[in-house]
């Protein structure tokens, strides 16, 4: 909404100065041409004083040149006339487009009734003529002086309404300049308020995290390793969780889920998840049944119908090392053996979307077998161009890191952090539990 | 000749004597030695017999000056005068915001020596000296 009203204020400001622009250009424009009408008023002047000139110089000294020059002068004359009044033609001035035409008329009776006559007979008295001359001189003088002010007023006329607009336009622009910094100031008080709500979410989601991260209860003949990177977004945090939780003397739960919200709401359900399924793991065995237990607690307890969870269960044998599991949807489940890295197969739908029951399979690791179980910030990780890691990325990055648990887990998140380039679109947790055979152990 | 002269001279001072208040005004003194001088481009001075011929050639139409000029001389740039009296402000212009001074003159060089008249505030430079300092 702000933004929107801070483009329509931008949108405005900028229309305005070109519609400014345009207006002064054209005020610039008539003074333009009526500069040119001024100069070119100036030359008429000239001209005449030539003209003038031209003939006593020929009654003075005979000289043909003077005639030449006369005529020369005649035909400018009339040409610079014409600029002058196609310019006061322009600025529809018709007071001195009038005054113009008795300039000209004044000139050409000059031509007739004193040079022509002064030229056919250069040696006659000249007393009578000289004061005719004298007249349409002072005339034609006068004449163009009031021309003259004509064209100095408007062009005063012009300056001032250029000014004036000017002007205008600094008020206007200051006006919009100070709604821009309002809307500015106002807006980035907005902007931070929900920044702050934001980080403050955040930092509750990451406190309700940490709180509901249990620490590894030491298993025996097995090392665990885990880590967890928040997303970059304030918005994307939220919904991972793992958990290795003893059952048993041999038995231990081995958790990870990756719900489908963020933000407080997802850190709360994973608390739910993880303390439904240490509960539900205590009566039953069965990691499919744990699903379909937790599938109906889930779907009778959140009420979203948009949340739904991913989550794989494994009930781990310490001294067989045998590995029951359920997968409900969660495929980020791999094994790393000394022959390669396997996926395990995922066995079941996602939890809160569908009454399902979830098979459950049998796996038997061996001696430096490693069980590698990730939230879906691992496979849906992508580089700076945009390409997904995918399962066989995820695998590849497996099989090259350490082959110890906690190694492990620091290099994946390292190695998926430096390849969205530091930033992280998604959660990302990582458990990671490396087995011993307890018979090679004893050897 | 003579005469006549003195008796211009005389009607120029009464003249004067009646516009006493206004002759404050003026830009150059009685008696001041002047050159008669019209603008740089017609540098020609008219003198008019009359102020009032003066004034109505300069404000009224073409026609109505040519049929005046009888009533003036026209001498050369140049041509010396004396100042006898002057009427501050009396011919207005349309074109100016400013009213030339009517000053009244007797002419002391040239063809028309001892004639007196009228001329325009702009067609006389004086023959003051700056004073010293």
């Amino acid at each position: 909404m702000f933004t929107v009203f801070l483009v329509i204020v931008l949108a405005v400001a900028v229309q305005g100065a070109f519609q400014t622009r345009a207006s002064i250009a054209q005020t610039f424009d008539r003074q333009s041409r009526i500069e040119q009408a001024q100069v070119a008023l100036e030359e008429l002047l000239r001209l005449q004083i030539d003209e003038e000139n031209s003939v006593r110089g020929y009654i003075l000294n005979r000289d043909l040149f003077y005639l030449q020059q006369y005529a020369g002068a005649v035909a400018s004359f009339d040409r610079k006339e014409q600029t002058v009044r196609l310019a006061l033609e322009a600025e529809q001035l018709n007071g001195a487009l009038t005054m113009l035409e008795q300039y000209a008329t004044l000139q050409q009776q000059w031509r007739t009734q004193v040079a022509r006559p002064m030229l056919a007979r250069p040696d006659r008295s000249m007393e009578e003529i000289d004061k005719q001359n004298k007249a349409f001189s002072d005339y034609e003088n006068r004449t163009a002086d009031a021309i003259r002010l004509v064209l100095a007023n408007t062009n005063a006329a012009l300056a001032l309404s250029t000014q004036t607009q000017i002007n205008q336009t600094l008020y206007v622009r200051a006006f919009w300049l100070l709604v821009f910094g309002l809307m500015t100031i106002l807006f980035n008080a907005y902007g931070s308020r929900v920044s702050k709500e934001l980080e403050e979410e955040r930092t509750t989601t990451e406190i309700l995290q940490r709180a509901f991260r249990s620490q590894h209860v030491p298993l025996p003949n097995c090392e665990v390793g885990s880590a967890y990177l928040a997303a970059s977004s304030h918005l994307a945090v939220g919904g991972d969780v793992f958990d290795v939780y003893r059952l048993s003397g041999n038995l231990a739960l081995v958790l990870i889920a990756d719900v489908s919200g963020k933000g407080v709401d997802a850190a709360v359900i994973t608390a739910f998840i993880k303390f439904t399924i240490r509960g539900i793991a205590l009566r039953r065995r069965d990691p499919g049944a744990m699903l379909a237990e937790f599938n109906t607690a889930f779907a009778q307890t959140v009420e979203n119908p948009y949340l739904f969870v991913s989550m794989f269960v494994g009930v781990l044998d310490t001294q067989t090392l045998q590995l029951r599991y359920a997968s409900a949807g969660h495929d980020s489940a791999f094994v790393r053996r000394s022959t390669g890295v396997q996926q395990l197969a995922v066995t079941g739908p996602v939890l809160g979307v569908m009454e399902e029951p979830f098979e459950t399979k049998t796996l038997f690791l061996e001696d430096g077998d490693m069980l590698v179980l990730a939230t879906d910030g691992l496979t849906e990780a992508r580089d700076r161009s945009g390409e997904q890691l995918h399962e066989e990325g995820a695998m590849r990055l497996i099989e090259q890191s350490s082959v110890h648990p906690q190694p492990l887990a620091d290099e994946l998140i390292a190695r998926v952090k430096a390849l969205g380039g530091n930033t992280m679109r998604d959660d990302l947790a990582i458990l990671a539990i490396r087995v011993r055979d307890p018979q090679v152990s004893d050897a | 000749m003579r005469k006549a002269l003195y008796a211009f001279a005389i009607v120029l001072a009464c003249v004067a004597m009646t516009q006493g208040a206004l002759r404050a005004q003026c830009t150059l003194p009685i008696g001041a030695r002047v050159v008669l001088y019209g603008t740089s481009d017609d540098p020609d001075v008219f003198v008019w017999d009359s102020r009032f011929r003066m004034r109505s050639y300069a404000q009224g139409s073409f026609d109505q000056a040519r049929a005046l000029l009888p009533h003036a001389l026209l001498v050369e740039p140049g041509t010396r005068a004396r100042i006898v009296t002057c009427v501050a402000g009396f011919v207005e212009s349309k074109y100016s915001d400013r009213a030339d001074d009517a000053i009244g003159i007797v002419i002391v060089s040239g063809r028309y020596r001892g004639r007196g008249g009228w001329v325009l505030e702009t067609d006389v430079r004086s023959m003051l000296r700056h004073p010293r300092r």
